[in-house]
């Protein structure tokens, strides 16, 4: 007992040093609020992210709220993960390695019925990390140049909140409310002419989406998902430091001292995504997504740049010999993918796309419905050309979907 | 106690113990290796900020803007007196000045000695012995000039009628102040002043006066500095010829010889009495300007400014006379609304010279004295940066004379943010004088915003938040 004291807190104190770090810092991470985290739940990383249509039997499917009206009676799930990515970047003249770990999830999920379920799940929604060191712009209306380093930290937590309800045999629908919350920090130095002027803002956000999924059961084999989310605006708000120091005149000027003030608030847009799993011989499945953003139609301040409606096109295969065999590497599932996201930025006319191909391996616990899942991917965000980088990743994503059966008979005096 | 949820979490976390517990038992050496690579990774991640991407995006939070079309006034102003007492130098000469005018010093001062008596020990009882034999006056060049030194300079010198005693409240006297003296001319000379930039300056004296003064200090009608000044209140030195160009310096250390010899047998023996400006609060410069046909004949007083609009967009500075260069920043106070937050973080006033207007012999000079004034011209102080010491307007030394580049630099990003901020109405100004004000008659002629090839640039950097 004691061993295992020890264990779980080893494990917590790494998930959650590695979550205070939010580690991910990529150059086009100075949009908006920052690069979007995917969710890596399950085996969904090694199917290209897929699973709208997968049920939450295995694993807790944060794809789709209504998987979890599929859920088996009497269980309950746990699940936790995390990543380590490595990623060079490379413009036109340079190419630089970076590491990183990446908290991913805690959830649980459980049942309330035997037809409906619940879970809760907390996952970063965005990390604001970049850094830029004495980059010259111009400044307006001029042919000089002005010196910026900035720094920026922090992102978004999104808390889910997910109830799944199955109607009749094939078909459940869910419900979950995601509620937004974090800050991002961000520290500019502008060396202009003779002056240097430090900028140091924390932005607040917080915010409330609803989700709305159902899935349909066609046969015993092969199911079909929605998954809508609601517009929604992200308040914010932001303290802020400015200050001047002018070399010339030996003299620091604080021009606002944490004032706090409102900010241009943050729209996500309507989303929707629809996808299928089909089996085939009852070991191999195929999963199928299309996801579909529409940032055009939210009211996104200048501030964060100009968006794009984004599409992604998600592709899996997942395979496991027949279940009977009581050989344990027969009850592993290899699992393959592919990624296709066109991105909502757009820089320079150019589209940040991101695509990826994964593989991965669950392996089960015992003899139950937990796992070890581990996949791999390999993915390319941006292009190489002025004003853009390439960013190759190799990523390694681990959780253990937990699975227990739950039998209410504990007596407590 | 039947709270279903407490016994959730209790049969949840007593799973999901043993599982972790098994887990590690079964895949121990893999997690170990996973949170090995997770730790170590941590370590490795260094960003130094060398990929940017979106500029574009960059700059749209926080712009920066430089402005350098804000307007400048530029005037000039007439401090109708300049302390001029108390200097340490003799200011002598004029000079005919194509734009400024007819430029004269003239130079009042109060001599005294440390003693009055004529024996040179105590033991000398023989005076009665002693004659007269000269006087004279020694000026001794301090290295300041301004002008053409090429041309002969003459000067004569007069006795005070009136004692070097201020007629104001305070206890100076002023570049205006003025002393009766006596017409008749003690002395004068005149020299090329090009060769006394080492050489004293001798002006042999009247012997007439010389015997006199020799006389009273014989019969020991004098023997102290009271009874000396009353007996004879100081000189005056002006500069007398119509046609020279040049005005000098001489040290205060200047001084008034008085030889006189004892005549006991044939041999004589030469004895020395020195007078000389032993308070140097007792002697004052009295500088002049004739400003009659020049376009700064118009100078309004010391509260008023007249415009470089109506003076060939140009600006005079002149010391000694007390003419400064004002500048006014009137649309200061409308930078404010370029954003909805803004600060000026940087500025800087470019003001040159107007081509032409200096030389070799009428040089620039190397800095200028700053100065925050009120709409009334009164000053509050030099300006000055933040640890209190003063800014000067600094001259950019282009190798090319008559580059268009040369001009005084003045850093403004503080004053320029405060005059923006401010929120009373009242307006700063500068003004711009040469550091030798009150003891010199350098001159600088500087362009307005309409100068053709000596505009003045004011660029004010400006970024929002």
């Amino acid at each position: 007992m004691k061993n295992t004291i020890t264990i779980i807190s080893f494990l917590i104190f790494v998930s959650f040093s590695s979550y205070s770090q939010s580690l991910s810092s990529s150059p086009y991470s100075i949009y908006g609020l920052g690069s979007l985290y995917e969710s890596d739940f399950g085996s969904i990383p090694a199917i290209g992210s897929s699973g709208v249509a997968l049920p939450s039997t295995r694993f807790i499917n944060s794809l789709n709220p209504a998987s979890l009206g599929f859920m088996y009676k009497n269980h309950f799930m746990f699940d936790v993960g995390g990543n380590v990515i490595q990623t060079s970047y490379q413009d036109v003249s340079r190419k630089e390695n970076r590491n990183n770990v990446q908290f991913s999830h805690i959830a649980f999920a459980f049942p309330v019925t035997a037809k409906s379920a619940v879970s809760l799940a907390l996952k970063p929604y965005s990390s604001a990390g970049f850094k830029i060191s004495d980059y010259k712009l111009p400044i307006q209306d001029s042919n000089e140049e002005y010196t910026l380093s900035a720094t920026g930290t922090g992102g978004l937590n999104n808390f889910d909140i997910s109830y799944g309800h199955r109607l009749g045999k094939k078909l459940a629908l869910g419900l979950s409310t995601s509620i937004l919350f974090g800050n991002t920090k961000d520290s500019r130095e502008y060396v202009i002419s003779n002056s240097v002027t430090t900028i140091d803002k924390e932005s607040s956000y917080n915010g409330v989406r609803l989700n709305l999924g159902g899935q349909y059961l066609i046969d015993s084999t092969f199911t079909i998902g929605a998954n809508l989310k609601s517009p929604s605006r992200i308040n914010a708000t932001k303290v802020q430091s400015v200050l001047t120091y002018n070399a010339d005149l030996e003299a620091s000027n604080t021009i606002e001292s944490d004032v706090h003030s409102d900010t241009d608030d943050y729209y996500l847009p309507f989303e929707f995504s629809v996808g299928f799993n089909k089996q085939f011989k009852n070991n191999l499945s195929l999963s199928m997504d299309y996801e579909r953003s529409l940032w055009e139609d939210s009211k996104q301040a200048d501030l964060y740049g100009s968006y794009l409606n984004q599409d992604k096109f998600k592709m899996g295969f997942s395979y496991r010999k027949d279940k009977n065999i009581r050989s344990y590497f027969d009850r592993v599932q290899f699992s393959t993918g592919l990624n296709y996201d066109t991105g909502f930025l757009e820089i320079d006319n150019k589209r940040i796309t991101n695509k990826a191909i994964s593989i991965g391996v669950s392996l089960p616990i015992e003899n139950t419905f937990s796992t070890l899942n581990i996949s791999y991917s390999y993915g390319q965000r941006g292009r190489i050309s002025n004003g853009l980088i390439k960013e190759n990743y190799h990523k390694l994503s681990v959780n253990l979907s937990l699975d227990g059966i739950w039998f209410v008979k504990r007596k407590i005096d | 106690m039947q709270n279903p949820w407490l016994y959730m979490l209790l049969g949840f976390v007593d799973t999901a113990l043993l599982y972790l517990f098994k887990i590690f038992f079964m895949y121990r050496l893999f997690i170990v290796l996973f949170f090995g690579i997770i730790l170590t990774s941590c370590d490795s991640d260094v960003d130094a900020g060398e990929f940017v991407v979106g500029s574009d995006n960059l700059s749209l939070n926080n712009k920066v803007i430089l402005i350098d079309t804000a307007t400048v006034e530029v005037s000039t102003i007439n401090f109708d007196s300049l302390v001029t007492s108390g200097q340490s130098r003799i200011l002598l000469g004029n000079y005919d000045d194509p734009i400024f005018g007819k430029v004269s010093s003239d130079s009042y001062f109060q001599l005294s000695s440390s003693s009055y008596n004529l024996q040179t020990t105590s033991s000398d009882t023989e005076g009665a012995n002693y004659v007269f034999d000269s006087i004279r006056m020694v000026l001794l060049p301090d290295k300041y000039y301004y002008g053409d030194t090429t041309k002969v300079q003459s000067i004569s010198i007069h006795r005070l009628l009136q004692k070097v005693k201020p007629n104001s409240e305070d206890d100076n006297f002023y570049n205006n102040s003025n002393l009766n003296y006596d017409a008749v001319s003690l002395g004068s000379a005149s020299f090329t002043p090009k060769r006394l930039r080492q050489d004293s300056v001798f002006v042999k004296m009247d012997n007439v006066f010389g015997d006199a003064l020799f006389q009273k200090l014989k019969k020991r009608e004098i023997v102290t500095t009271d009874e000396f000044v009353e007996y004879f209140k100081g000189l005056v030195i002006k500069s007398t010829s119509a046609n020279t160009s040049a005005v000098l310096g001489f040290g205060t250390t200047s001084l008034l010889q008085l030889y006189y010899s004892k005549k006991v047998t044939d041999s004589k023996t030469s004895i020395l009495k020195e007078f000389t400006i032993d308070d140097i609060s007792k002697q004052f410069n009295r500088i002049s300007l004739d400003r009659t046909g020049t376009i700064i004949k118009d100078l309004p007083g010391t509260t008023g400014r007249l415009s470089s609009n109506l003076t060939e967009n140009k600006s005079f500075i002149q010391s000694g006379t007390g003419l400064a260069c004002r500048i006014d920043f009137p649309s200061i106070k409308e930078l404010k609304y370029i954003t909805e937050k803004g600060a000026i973080v940087d500025a800087q006033l470019l003001i040159r010279p107007v081509n032409n207007t200096y030389s070799k012999s009428y040089p620039l000079a190397d800095s200028l004295n700053v100065y925050v004034a009120d709409q009334l011209n009164r000053l509050s102080g030099t300006l000055n940066s933040a640890s209190g010491s003063p800014i000067y307007a600094v001259l950019n030394k282009a190798q090319d004379e008559f580059d268009e580049n040369i001009g005084y630099s003045i850093p403004l990003g503080t004053f320029m943010q405060n005059e923006m901020v401010k929120k009373t109405d009242s307006k700063s100004a500068l003004i711009l004088t040469i550091p030798n004000i009150s003891k010199g008659v350098n001159r600088l002629v500087l362009g307005n915003q309409k100068n053709t090839g000596n505009k003045v640039k004011l660029k004010i950097y400006y970024i929002s938040y």
